[in-house]
């Protein structure tokens, strides 16, 4: 289990280590405007082929590459109820604070459970091994966290029907 | 190592220029000014702002015998900065561009200057001594995207451009009137203004960093595919060579002689290219050769550790933390270098020292003559 989550991640890290090249483009198609290219998606030209990497059916990692930015969306195992409702509170609970993360963005993409924003921008004033860290580090933390939170929920909801049933005893 | 000097002026830096006398540097701290500085007593101080840019300045070239510097921006317009006693006076380029100017270059006799840009054009400017402005004229409708970068042969009529559909294009840019007939090779002076002598489609991504060689016989430029291509007998029938690495992809290249091409990219460590005797190009070495620390990567389990390492990073600039991981990196950039420019000494041919500057604002200067296995 922890092996293959390192593999995966490992293979995350290398993929965002290559794809991370981006450099300042303003718009060839508006005029004075500087967007990131793989939101916008104005030409075909300036977009490379994204990577997909999955773990498994459940879990997947979407990198889209254009000239000036980078589209990191992951996709999060929810086995059960409980933990797709954890996801999506916890990642709610993210998004809602995306400009304090600087690269997360506010809406994942379609199919995605969480995305993240790269620009040429963040580039600039933060350096790459850092983003790239940063990214891998969240990922990892996120399924740690996940675990913990699912297993502090059951531990109180264990106690919580103990002290109700204590009264019917 | 090979550089023998590294200063760091600016946050970050997009391009730079060197005056005619190396003593004094201009160059873009990512913003709308240029800043001049000079080098006073193993200082630098800042001399001169050029202030008339509204948007990201793209391109700086400092002409070698005119004194002239050039600059042009994101804002669609171009100056040229002519030094009249203590200032820097502006003239405005009427470059008729509806994108962002993307790079310059003066040619080697400085009477004109292309401008390569985001409208997939290509600017050729000239003075115009009765109107006393600089006015343009445009190749169109050549490139299908961008124009990333533009070199002039020595003989001052081919015009090399690498463009992000991955095209490289050499074009001739006889104007009359400004070149005579004479100037240029048979080649170059049969052809009219703009016309196309050839399309090199070599590379499948986007292509930067174009140059000639000193004698003007190869063409180099590199493509984001980490691919460098050398091309011969630029003309009717070509012959190019593409040399693949491992590493990231590469930005700029420099031509140090006939045979020796030093490029810079997102590797953040400049690679030497060299032919051997049959003309076949290889990649030689990194410049500063690396000390691969091995690494030690602590894994933090909580957001809080790894957000506050990368917050903290972006806000101070420098900590411990990054310090550290320069040292492990082993280079003397730390960030993507996007600018090499050579060093020329006047009256030799071939560059022995030369400067970088990249995305970590740092200009280093590097010298080949204290490398002993690099024989020029």
């Amino acid at each position: 289990m922890a092996n293959t989550l390192r593999l995966y991640l490992t293979c995350i890290r290398n993929t965002l280590e290559a794809a991370m090249c981006l450099q300042n483009f303003p718009c060839q198609e508006v005029e004075r405007h500087n967007k990131p290219e793989v939101e916008l998606k104005t030409s075909p030209e300036l977009l490379l082929n994204h990577v997909l990497i999955c773990r498994n059916e459940a879990e997947k990692c979407l990198i889209e590459t254009s000239i000036n930015s980078l589209r990191i969306s992951i996709k999060v195992k929810q086995a059960d109820e409980l933990e797709n409702i954890l996801t999506k509170k916890f990642l709610r609970f993210l998004s809602m604070r995306a400009e304090a993360f600087q690269v997360l963005r506010r809406k994942p993409v379609q199919g995605y459970d969480i995305s993240f924003l790269i620009t040429n921008y963040h580039c600039e004033d933060m350096q790459k091994n850092r983003l790239i860290d940063f990214i891998v580090q969240f990922m990892e933390a996120r399924i740690l966290k996940q675990i913990c939170m699912k297993r502090s929920l059951n531990t109180r909801g264990r106690l919580v029907a103990t002290e109700f049933l204590k009264q019917f005893i | 190592m090979a550089s023998i000097a590294s200063h760091k002026l600016a946050q970050c830096i997009t391009c730079h220029a060197w005056s005619p006398d190396q003593t004094m540097v201009a160059f873009c701290p990512n913003n709308n000014e240029v800043h001049i500085y000079r080098l006073v007593e193993d200082k630098w101080e800042k001399v001169h702002v050029l202030q008339k840019h509204d948007q990201i300045i793209s391109g700086i070239d400092w002409s070698a015998r005119s004194n002239k510097i050039v600059t042009v921006s994101h804002d669609r317009n171009s100056y040229v900065w002519n030094q009249e006693e203590a200032e820097w006076v502006p003239t405005l380029v009427i470059l008729r561009l509806n994108r962002a100017a993307l790079c310059v270059q003066w040619s080697p006799k400085e009477n004109k200057f292309a401008v390569g840009s985001g409208a997939k054009t290509v600017c050729i400017c000239y003075y115009e001594q009765e109107n006393n402005w600089w006015v343009s004229k445009l190749i169109r409708k050549r490139h299908n995207s961008s124009v990333t970068s533009v070199a002039w042969h020595p003989n001052n009529i081919l015009l090399a451009t690498t463009s992000t559909d991955g095209k490289c294009r050499v074009f001739s840019t006889f104007i009359k009137g400004v070149d005579s007939r004479d100037s240029g090779t048979s080649l170059a002076s049969d052809m009219k203004f703009g016309e196309q002598i050839v399309q090199l489609d070599l590379c499948f991504s986007w292509a930067f960093g174009v140059k000639w060689s000193p004698s003007g016989n190869t063409l180099a430029y590199v493509g984001h595919n980490s691919m460098i291509y050398f091309v011969d007998d630029v003309g009717p029938s070509p012959s190019a060579q593409d040399v693949a690495f491992r590493d990231l992809p590469l930005c700029d290249v420099l031509f140090v002689s006939e045979r020796m091409v030093v490029g810079v990219g997102f590797d953040c460590h400049p690679m030497v290219f060299t032919a051997d005797e049959r003309g076949i190009w290889c990649f030689s070495r990194f410049l500063n050769e690396r000390k691969r620390a091995p690494s030690s990567s602590k894994y933090g389990s909580q957001f809080s550790e790894a957000f506050g390492k990368l917050y903290g990073q972006s806000k101070q600039g420098v900590s411990n933390d990054a310090i550290d991981s320069t040292r492990a990196r082993g280079g003397v950039h730390e960030n993507c270098i996007t600018c090499i420019v050579p060093l020329r000494k006047a009256g030799d041919g071939n560059v022995t020292r030369f400067s970088t500057s990249g995305l970590d604002g740092k200009v280093v200067i590097w010298d080949l003559e204290s490398q002993a296995d690099l024989s020029l």
